[in-house]
């Protein structure tokens, strides 16, 4: 047996060192007191995410103030903890010490009896940047794994909510909780899932993103497998609609499962606000995304291979812009665009105090004084802008259609406009035949799944879904029993 | 397998990737591109038997066409003199936003399918383009400066615009429609002429410069008198060739009877109080058929036509009252307005005829409703054919 | 086993495979039938139709594969070179749709002539998607349909009101020798009746799925003969000098307005359509090899179809004439046995194999004589309680 699995004796100076011994680090520290009989008590702890006062008020202090009970549970009912665990040997102790949990020796019982003074300084639950509301609740998950499963419990006060715990990280021993409703999620799914998690072999995982890669069902794909948000209301939302739930402590951002495409094009807003603003919005966010892609491929194409494309008036003034410039329209627009993701990186690197100056140079020197030199034409920035803003009404797609751009634009530039339709169908193809844990990605569109077209591209009322979504496979359909309006009209 | 299908693709991005950043492979870069507006056709002066082709090249200038003509004076056919445009210039002419099509007087008068052969054998030159016959030369009709400061081409287009066929005044048709006459059994068909008239005078008048087979530039703010043009009389072709012309009345009268004119002026004699009077009537067309049957094994061609009028104007000066009933035109002139029709729509029956063209699409209309009487009808079809006039103008009461 | 459903099955054929009938299809045919092209094309779509009822049938009465069926009449040895023959005239019919496609793509697409490369990266995508297997042939259709209803439903309302549908008449014009001629030289481009029969036993059967195909074929049809109508309508005697008319039906409304020519997007979307359409096909005969010998991956037969198809189109570049001769004059009989008489004798073929047949026979007999006895026993108890009465 290994010196670690050892269990403890009734020494506790002795198990005090010989955990010290296991954990040599000079921020976990030994505290030694006595009771009031003279037995030696000693807590190992890590300094920095205990809570001391805590451990003095309601350990060390009703132990010393009577004598050494002779039992553990005898000790745990004199203990003013309403969490304690037992460690009955190093390793054990020694992952909850270093969780933040002092282990507790107590002369003449074996073991160790572990409490929970874990005390982390984490950040104030605030709304997120990425998803921002205008209507709607402002919380968003923060790094903590307990504050936000206590902001999921505040939203689904139900007994069918799990959180199931798993570790992952060999070194990092980071928590994580799979979260689902019971009787509503899919339970091969959930198992699926748990599997996954439970063969990571990594040594730590510090975002959700490095689960949300082991839990993908095409790892090296470009595109996202897994749902994300850092909101709890969308979070809740899509558990109850049958989805799943990975919370990773350290990492504000939850994952959801399974995913569909169609999801990014859905913001949290469109459930508070009228159903018709709510469709409008989501065709502009489909439109823009459109936009995003192929504005700047079909320009490319359309002044390489297919002027026709361009009404008369357009193309001589496109034509007339871009006299003179010394690159060709491909070039000039794949170097645009490269200027364009260094202003975004550096935009999002930058300190605040030199942000205005540099939004300066951007416009100034990049935009206007660019076109006077007859570097770039003024038709280009406008198409490349468009594109560049357009990408960022579905935020969570933007790095996916930054690189599909891209591509769209070596492709128009070498093939043409045949290339552009290649491509999309290649993408259609690839994107059709993505099916993550049961869902194909392009749900409900393909394969056609009329009935959760509802709440797609198009968002219907609310008393008209009054279903899951059946590409979820949850057992439980009915989410909404519409009462009876004649009751309601008359009371 | 994985390998294997990892290097096929980072292969292929690379091949993508030179592709893209060469730029090669025959492509002809916007920058090197002639975009031709318009092209003029003429038997050429310098070579008998062979024909000389204008480019107007449109010349982009901060956002704005100028017109840039480049003219061949002498081409085999017409693809060989639009490749001289591009050896003479350097640049790369592309047709596909061509929307004329001028053909010079001469031209007309042999069959101008010689010509425009070209055009419909050309993957990239739109049927859909303007064609007309012009009075002179088309290049000096191309070479004409635009009163509004743009574009010849344009200009022309502007002339020949639907919206100047849905107000009668211009007979428009193109290159698929007068091909499809041409082809058809009736071997017809019509193309407005184009004349210049010099009158307005206009500041920033632009048009193209050119002498033979040099490239010219524009000349804007210079020609303080601008040329305008006049499409409303017709040339009708039979096989190919010019046999008659419309005159603007009896263009008018075709198109409110015919084409897709459903708004017009037109003018007519009447009496007023004992006077004659000459009327500008507002005419709304309503209803407008024509059929062709057989009375007595005698072809007849019958015309519906349905219209509304109302005064837009006399010659003398008018009561008050009768200003204020403008809508209500009298009874006297409305009679003499459906005369004015029938006279011209008969002068219009009679040219067609005389010429072998079949305007009304007689043969055509034959062909459909009786093709086992065609063979024995259609050779004098137009000549035996008599009109049956059922026209009334209305007015409101 | 992949699997698609019978709503895409109908989707196939009312959007994807018309597609396919809009480029060169239209001229090709006024050249014979002129202007009684929609007779001949009539006559097609009802041979075609009927072929699909035919199967429609087979697939009420059995659940299993065209490729059990064969197994269960002829064995194992002949159902494999049943289907790589039809693996190999799968590839062969879709010679002439990859060329007609090349010119679209080079005559619409671009204005100046471009490089071969232009088209080459056509055959990677086919590649890729004849590796996905049927999943990715019925998902496809589900995105196809709305795309090419928009589409030709906006391209056909722009063509419309320049359409002169008078230039239809007389009908008979052509004769029927033209009518005939026009029907028969069309087949390369009606060969989706196979289609169903290579999908028997990969979609569930529904109640009605027969007439649920079937309208959705006529829905196609009809597409395609409004289609055809308008173009004839439009171009009269000049439809033999409009190729890919697709590309010209709906210019006449857009030509002179601000937008220009925005029917492009909507051609554009066609074009795309077109791509999945040609590569059915190609997904099929993958499919007929993979069902012939189920160990072989996917991946091999799709980049050798992908690679023979590459290499034809090359070699063929300047033969489009030549080819298109071949396939419509003398190679008729390969697509009337393959894509008509086959189907059509396939409900001949054993729907159980001989074994379970037998087995069958034995216990429907053993059934009979059981009941035949019973019957016995009743009469003669009867006949005794009467005498008892």
């Amino acid at each position: 047996m290994k010196k670690q699995q050892q269990p403890f004796g009734t020494d506790a100076e002795q198990n005090a060192a010989a955990l010290k011994a296991l954990l040599p680090a000079e921020d976990v520290l030994v505290y030694t007191f006595c009771t009031a009989d003279g037995t030696p008590c000693t807590a190992v702890y890590t300094d920095g995410i205990t809570d001391k006062e805590l451990l003095g008020d309601l350990a060390a202090r009703p132990l010393a103030a009577a004598a050494a009970p002779r039992t553990r549970e005898e000790a745990k009912q004199r203990l003013l903890f309403p969490e304690t665990k037992d460690a009955n040997d190093c390793a054990a102790a020694a992952e909850e010490v270093l969780a933040g949990n002092p282990a507790l020796f107590i002369g003449g019982i074996a073991g160790a009896i572990v409490l929970g003074t874990k005390k982390i300084s984490v950040r104030a639950v605030a709304e997120p940047q990425t998803a921002i509301t205008v209507k709607g609740p402002r919380e968003g998950f923060i790094e903590d794994i307990k504050t936000n499963m206590g902001l999921v419990r505040r939203r689904i006060k139900s007994p069918a909510l799990r959180l199931d715990g798993c570790r992952a990280g060999k070194y990092s021993g980071t928590d994580i909780r799979v979260v689902y409703l019971e009787g509503i999620a899919d339970r091969k799914t959930v198992q699926q899932i748990k599997d996954r998690i439970a063969a990571v072999q990594i040594d730590g995982v510090p975002d959700s993103s490095y689960i949300a890669r082991f839990l993908a069902e095409k790892p090296y794909s470009l595109f996202k497998q897994t749902g994300t948000t850092e909101k709890p209301d969308i979070f809740c939302a899509k558990l109850l609609e049958g989805r799943i739930g990975v919370l990773v402590d350290g990492s504000p951002i939850a994952l959801t499962l399974p995913y569909l495409l169609v999801e990014d094009f859905q913001s949290a807003q469109d459930y508070f606000v009228s159903p018709y603003r709510a469709t409008l919005s989501r065709l502009l966010r489909l439109l823009a995304v459109l936009l995003s892609l192929y504005l700047p491929a079909f320009y490319v194409a359309a002044q390489l291979f297919k002027l026709q494309l361009l009404p008369f008036a357009l193309l001589l003034t496109v034509s007339g812009g871009i006299q003179g410039i010394p690159l060709s329209p491909s070039l000039e627009l794949f170097f645009l665009l490269a200027v364009l993701e260094i202003l975004i990186e550096a935009s999002v690197r930058m300190p605040k105090y030199v942000a205005l100056a540099l939004s300066v140079i951007g416009a100034l020197v990049l935009g206007d004084t660019a076109v006077k030199a007859g570097l770039v034409s003024s038709p280009a920035i406008i198409i490349v802008a468009m594109s560049g803003i357009a990408a960022y009404t579905v935020p969570d797609l933007t790095g996916t259609l930054s690189v599909m751009r891209l591509a769209f634009v070596v492709v128009a530039g070498s093939i043409g406009t045949y290339g552009i339709l290649l491509l999309t169908a290649f993408l259609l193809y690839y994107l059709l035949t993505s099916d993550g844990y049961g869902a194909p990605l392009l749900a409900p569109f393909s394969p056609l799944v009329r009935r959760d077209l509802k709440d797609s591209l198009l968002k219907a009322d609310l008393f008209a879904l009054d279903r899951r979504p059946a590409v979820l496979r949850s057992k439980n359909k009915t989410r909404l029993k519409a009462a009876k309006r004649e009751e309601q009209r008359h009371g | 397998m994985k390998k294997l299908l990892t290097w096929a693709l980072l292969v292929a991005a690379g091949a993508l990737v030179l592709l893209f950043f060469s730029n090669d492979f025959g492509l002809i870069d916007i920058q090197k591109t002639a975009i031709v507006a318009a092209i003029g056709i003429d038997a050429s002066a310098e070579q008998e038997g062979q024909w000389s082709v204008t480019a107007q090249i449109a010349v982009p200038d901060s956002g704005a066409g100028k017109a840039s003509n480049v003219t061949i004076p002498a081409a085999e056919t017409v693809g060989a003199g639009i490749a001289e445009v591009n050896r003479k210039t350097g640049w790369y002419p592309t047709l596909v936003h061509c929307r004329l099509i001028l053909l010079g007087e001469e031209v007309a008068k042999e069959d101008v399918f010689e010509v425009l052969g070209y055009f419909l054998r050309s993957e990239y030159v739109e049927d859909s383009c303007l064609v007309a016959v012009c009075a002179g030369t088309a290049q000096e009709t191309l070479g004409a400066a635009s009163p509004v400061g743009e574009l010849t081409a344009l200009a022309i287009t502007k002339v020949l615009s639907s919206e100047a066929q849905k107000t009668g005044l211009v007979c428009v048709t193109n290159l698929q429609n007068f091909a499809k006459g041409y082809y058809s059994r009736a071997k017809s068909g019509y193309l407005p002429l184009l004349s210049l008239k010099k009158e307005a005078e206009g500041e920033g008048a632009s048009g193209g410069g050119s002498s033979g087979g040099e490239q010219g530039g524009g000349q804007s703010g210079e020609k303080k008198t601008a040329d305008v043009f006049d499409a409303s009389e017709t040339v009708l072709f039979y096989k190919g060739k010019r046999a008659a012309v419309l005159s603007p009345a009896e263009t008018l009268a075709f198109n409110l009877a015919v084409t897709a004119t459903d708004f017009a002026f037109g003018e007519v004699q009447a009496e007023e109080n004992g006077a004659p009077a000459t009327y500008s009537l507002k005419m709304k067309v309503t209803k407008k058929a024509r059929s062709l049957s057989l009375k007595e094994d005698t072809p007849v061609l019958t015309f519906h036509i349905r219209a509304n009028a109302q005064v837009a104007d006399t010659s003398g000066a008018s009561a008050l009252d009768a200003v204020a009933r403008k809508a209500i035109v009298p009874e006297p002139v409305l009679r003499a307005a459906e005369r004015e029709l029938e006279k011209q729509l008969t002068a219009v029956l009679e040219k067609a005829a005389e010429s072998g063209c079949d305007l009304f699409g007689m043969k055509q209309a034959l062909l459909r409703s009786r093709p086992q009487d065609y063979d024995a009808l259609a050779p004098t079809l137009l000549q035996t054919a008599r009109a049956v006039y059922d026209i009334r103008f209305g007015t409101l009461h | 086993m992949d699997k698609l459903k019978l709503r895409q099955i109908c989707f196939l054929f009312a959007a994807v495979l018309p597609a396919a009938k809009l480029l060169i299809y239209p001229s090709t045919l006024s050249y014979y039938a002129k202007n009684d092209l929609l007779l001949s094309a009539a006559l097609n779509f009802l041979l075609e139709g009927a072929v699909i009822a035919l199967v429609m049938l087979l697939a009420q009465k059995t659940r299993g594969t065209f490729f059990s069926l064969l197994q269960n009449t002829f064995g194992q040895a002949a159902a494999r070179a049943v289907y790589l023959l039809l693996a190999l005239f799968l590839l062969a019919s879709a010679v002439l749709p990859m060329l007609e496609q090349k010119n679209f793509v080079t005559q619409v697409l671009y204005e100046n002539v471009p490089s071969v490369l232009s088209f080459i990266p056509f055959f990677a995508v086919c590649a890729f998607a004849c590796t996905k297997g049927l999943k990715a042939l019925g998902r496809i259709a589900d995105i196809a349909l709305p795309v090419f209803a928009v589409s030709v439903a906006v391209l056909l309302l722009l063509a419309a009101p320049h359409a002169d549908l008078g230039a239809l008449q007389p009908p008979g014009a052509a004769g029927a020798r033209g009518i005939f001629t026009g029907t028969l030289f069309s087949l390369p481009w009606y060969t989706e009746c196979l289609f169903p029969l290579l999908l028997l036993g990969h979609f569930d059967h529904e109640r009605g799925a027969a007439w649920k195909v079937l309208l959705s074929f006529a829905a196609g049809a009809g597409a395609v003969l409004l289609f055809l109508a308008l173009f004839y309508g439009i171009f009269a005697e000049l439809t033999i000098l409009t190729q890919y008319p697709l590309a010209h039906i709906a210019k006449y409304t857009t030509v002179f307005t601000t937008l220009g020519r925005a029917d492009f997007l909507f051609i554009f979307a066609v074009a795309l359509v077109c791509i999945f359409c040609l590569c059915i096909p190609l997904q099929l005969c993958v499919h007929c090899v993979r069902e012939a010998f189920p160990s072989v991956p996917p991946a091999a037969p799709a980049v050798a179809v992908s690679a023979v198809l590459l290499i034809l189109s090359v070699l063929l570049n300047y033969s489009f004439n030549a080819v298109q001769t071949l396939c419509m004059r003398y190679a008729f009989p390969a697509y009337l046995l393959f894509a008509y008489a086959l189907p059509a004798l396939s409900l001949l073929l054993h729907k159980t194999p001989p074994q379970a047949k037998a087995r069958q026979n034995g216990r429907r007999r053993k059934k009979n004589s059981e009941a035949a006895a019973l019957r016995q026993a009743r009469r003669r108890e009867k006949r005794r309680s009467k005498e008892l009465l």
